[in-house]
């Protein structure tokens, strides 16, 4: 008896350990996420990041990276992100990984998704995000864009691939303004009808044999044409490049970029 | 003159059974046909003090009643009695749509609608504080109505394609005429003063089809009220019932466009028609909390009308249940295509 007790101890400590252990690994083996190469955080900020984003790669099981440089040699940053993810990735063992590096000399400012986040953060949704980026990378608020990048995109990571996460028809306010509107109207009907519907209709009281239509006329007059453009579909500012592709080291990624 | 239906059997007054149709005897049960109801039983006396008041043949007493009155009871022995001399000539109705629906049904059609009130107070609901139920024959003028109306629209047809990259946008003018006919029939309006118009145009629709040519032992039992207004007077009522009929009728005429609007719209309207026709009602006047709601019922469909008391509290619990619902059912569409709650 006593020592059935023991056993079952003993495997419940070993199944803690490893739950431990394999919800520990995916963050413990990484211990810097922010890059600034370019010098355009401070201490705190970086500091204030690398927790942001430490949060939030444990919750996806997907790294949130950083990556400046001030390099006006670096004509491609899609190449040179590449380069370095490939090199990062072999270093901490982890493939799965957002990445946002930016050129501060050419400004070109480039996001991209490795691995899972390939499909949790695609290009749509990656575009999504530097929209709502680019005006403080415009405005030089580096340390406030990277904070955005690294909330919003976790939060559209939760998504279910392929779905828009800015949809009209997933926000809360559209639900709760159909579900009041729907409520009084339908409350309305009821105190409208609580006297008695009225249920006569236009046809109640129609004599259909004497009632017909003795004479009738269609003359086409004339008519107007309007021409417009086929609208594009607009991207924000500064012009957009890339939309995913191959690293050196054949990772394939999901990504977008812009000029800021 | 009074008139009074006395049973060939027993000489008891006899009164209008809504489920039969016929003349029924409230002590030996006898039915008689209307139409052929033997005239040696039909008690006529004329009052020489007539037109100020009448009296009840079975027990002298002075009939109490107003001057709309035609069909009372005898306040004292409770006899049905007709006014004759106020059924007759210019007063004479043309056709009466006879009770379908007895005291019994008409108490039981009420009790079961006080309980399908769902904004209603749950005293209300209860359904068993009726104070009294009356059945009454309601005036009305039904009108046959012929008319014309000559429209002219500007209507459109739009259309759109995309050549290349550009979007086209076609819009189509054209002048639309229609001349019609028009002919609605046996259109009512409540010729009774008392009645409160809003609520007698609700209980509507009659069924036409059990439209009588009017004979007194309809009203036996009953009460019944002459009209107020003539059928002159409740023209203009009955124009304004009928103008958003033909104007849906016209709407139908013109189909196929984008959008119509009209240039030049006239309408004209004639009665070609006229009866006096008598409607069946039951009258129902409900306490509740010390006041006094009176409720119509349509004596032959059971169709209830007139304004319930509101419960608050049931209002905001619909308004509340069904946002909340709708909004559960919402997130949970929205968890199943987005994955995410909020
Ligand atoms: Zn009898
Ligand atoms: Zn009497």
């Amino acid at each position: 008896m006593r020592e059935l007790q023991v056993k079952w101890l003993l495997a419940l400590c070993v199944l803690f350990i490893f739950i431990g252990v394999d919800g520990v690994t995916v963050s413990a083996a990484v211990d810097q996420r922010v890059y600034d190469n370019a010098n355009l955080l401070n201490e705190s900020e970086i500091a204030e990041l690398e927790v942001v984003a430490a949060e939030h790669s444990e919750k996806h099981g997907t790294d949130f990276l950083f990556l400046t440089i001030s390099d006006e040699e670096v004509f491609d940053i899609q190449d040179y992100m590449g380069d370095f993810f490939d090199a990062w990735a072999v270093e901490n063992g982890q493939e799965n990984a957002v990445l946002l590096s930016m050129n501060i000399a050419t400004r070109d400012v480039y996001l991209a998704g490795f691995g899972t986040a390939e499909t949790t953060l695609d290009n749509q949704r990656v575009d999504l995000v530097l929209d709502r980026i680019l005006p403080e990378m415009q405005r030089g608020d580096y340390a406030d864009a990277f904070h955005e990048t690294v909330t919003t995109s976790s939060r559209y990571m939760e998504f279910r691939p392929g779905v828009n996460p800015e949809s009209i028809f997933l926000k809360t306010w559209l639900h709760l303004a159909i579900a009041l509107l729907l409520a009084g109207g339908v409350v309305g009907f009821m105190l409208y009808n609580s006297g008695g519907r009225v249920t006569t209709t236009p046809t109640t009281y129609f004599d259909d044999n004497n009632t017909r239509v003795t004479s009738k006329l269609d003359q086409f007059r004339n008519k107007t044409i309007s021409r417009r453009k086929v609208p594009k579909k607009s991207s924000g500012g500064g012009g957009g490049f890339g939309g995913g592709g191959v690293t050196g080291g054949g990772r394939s990624f999901s990504g977008g970029g812009r000029k800021f | 003159m009074v008139i009074q239906y006395k049973c060939p059997n027993c000489g008891a007054d006899m009164s209008f059974d809504s489920e039969s149709g016929h003349l029924s005897c409230p002590s030996c049960g006898r039915q008689d046909d209307i139409e052929t109801f033997p005239e040696d039983n039909i008690l006529r006396k004329f009052d020489p003090g007539e037109a100020k008041e009448y009296h009840c043949e079975n027990c002298g007493a002075i009939i109490l009643t107003e001057a709309e009155t035609t069909a009372t009871h005898c306040s004292f022995c409770g006899a049905a009695v007709l006014l004759a001399d106020r059924l007759t000539g210019d007063l004479a109705p043309a056709k009466v749509i006879p009770f379908t629906i007895s005291k019994e049904e008409a108490v039981a059609a009420f009790r079961k609608w006080t309980k399908n009130g769902r904004l209603t107070p749950r005293g209300f609901t209860s359904g068993d504080r009726i104070k009294k139920m009356t059945g009454m024959y309601v005036p009305f003028w039904l009108y046959d109505i012929d008319g014309k109306a000559d429209v002219a629209a500007l209507a459109t047809r739009v259309r759109s394609y995309t050549r290349g990259d550009t979007i086209y946008t076609e819009t189509d003018f054209y002048d639309v005429r229609r001349e019609m006919d028009l002919s609605y029939l046996k259109v009512p309006a409540d010729a009774s003063e008392k009645m409160d118009d809003e609520l007698m145009d609700k209980l509507e629709p009659y069924n036409y089809q059990e439209l009588k040519d009017f004979r007194m032992p309809y009203l036996s039992g009953y009460l019944a009220e002459k009209y107020d207004y003539d059928d002159e007077a409740l023209f203009s009522r009955v124009e304004s019932k009928i103008v958003p009929y033909i104007d849906s009728y016209i709407g139908s005429t013109i189909s196929g466009y984008s959008t119509v609007s009209y240039t030049n719209k006239q309408i004209q309207a004639n009665k070609k028609n006229v009866y006096y026709t008598l409607f069946p009602v039951w009258m129902v006047y409900y306490d509740f909390e010390n006041k006094e709601h009176t409720f119509a019922m349509n004596g032959q469909t059971g169709k209830v009308v007139g304004k319930p008391p509101i419960s608050l509290f049931k209002v905001a619990a619909w308004f509340t249940g069904i946002a909340a619902s709708a909004f559960a059912v919402m997130k949970v569409i929205s968890f199943a295509v987005g994955g995410v709650f909020w």
